[in-house]
């Protein structure tokens, strides 16, 4: 599985990113760097769940905004600045779907839901692709992020469970009762 | 209602570098740090008034 190298940082990157959020505590323009660093893969993250580009950029940017206007209580405490970042993505997000500024989407790659079938030990086919963005729409949005992102974007279940606020054992554990539930949807409407 | 979207273009790193702006997210935070601070200073600066306002008038 592939691996989120933003993510798995080395001790010492981690302790150089420390003083740099220490630096941009004092002063916000030392912030830059970090922005500058993450932008991306928020940004990734948001255009990913959601189903304009503009939209993507306008929630990215106001993850920023609102990370640079709270970093003062920002202290690490085993969670990554990264994964900081992606809960505020996260709940940034959930505001733009009650406020209706963006759509809550599923972005899938073919590749990803050849992968995905198998993993439901079913054998690819078209019909099959269908049941399952139909089974996926029927998921409960807390079953749906945790199978976006352990499946679709191959995260680990520490990095699942920083961001969604669990920890490392409970986010498999729900993950797997999700896919649990996500097989049995799909076997209900294969059928 | 969920969107599912199958092979959706993806915009390039230099796309989305393009789309950086350090300075907008500066001044939005600092506005949005001056919104925070607001209500409390002008509670703070109401009570200090009225506080000294009746000290004065039983003084």
């Amino acid at each position: 599985m592939a691996v989120n190298l933003l993510y798995h940082q080395n001790e010492f990157r981690l302790e150089d990113e420390m003083r740099q959020i220490e630096i941009a505590k004092k002063d916000p323009r030392q912030f830059a760097p970090l922005y500058k660093k993450y932008h991306e893969a928020i940004f990734r993250y948001v255009y990913k769940r959601v189903d304009e580009e503009e939209a993507a950029y306008d929630i990215t940017s106001s993850v920023f905004v609102k990370a640079l206007a709270s970093l003062s209580r920002y202290e690490f405490r085993g969670v990554p600045f990264s994964s900081w970042l992606f809960r505020i993505a996260k709940s940034e997000l959930y505001q733009s779907f009650r406020d209706k500024k963006a759509q809550r989407t599923v972005s899938l790659d073919s590749v990803t839901i050849v992968q995905f079938i198998d993993e439901l030990n079913e054998d690819f086919s078209e019909e099959q692709r269908t049941t399952l963005i139909n089974s996926l729409k029927l998921l409960k949005d807390h079953q749906l992020q945790l199978i976006e992102m352990r499946f679709f974007e191959k995260r680990s279940f520490k990095e699942i469970g920083e961001i969604v606020g669990l920890t490392e054992n409970n986010a498999k554990v729900k993950t797997f009762r999700a896919l649990v539930k996500l097989k049995e949807i799909f076997n209900r409407t294969k059928a | 209602m969920i969107k599912i979207l199958v092979d959706r273009t993806k915009p390039t790193t230099e796309e989305i570098k393009r789309h950086q702006n350090f300075e907008t997210i500066l001044d939005k935070a600092s506005i949005n740090e001056t919104k925070k601070i607001l209500p409390w200073y002008y509670g703070a600066v109401g009570l200090a008034s009225f506080i000294f306002a009746i000290v004065t008038i039983l003084l």
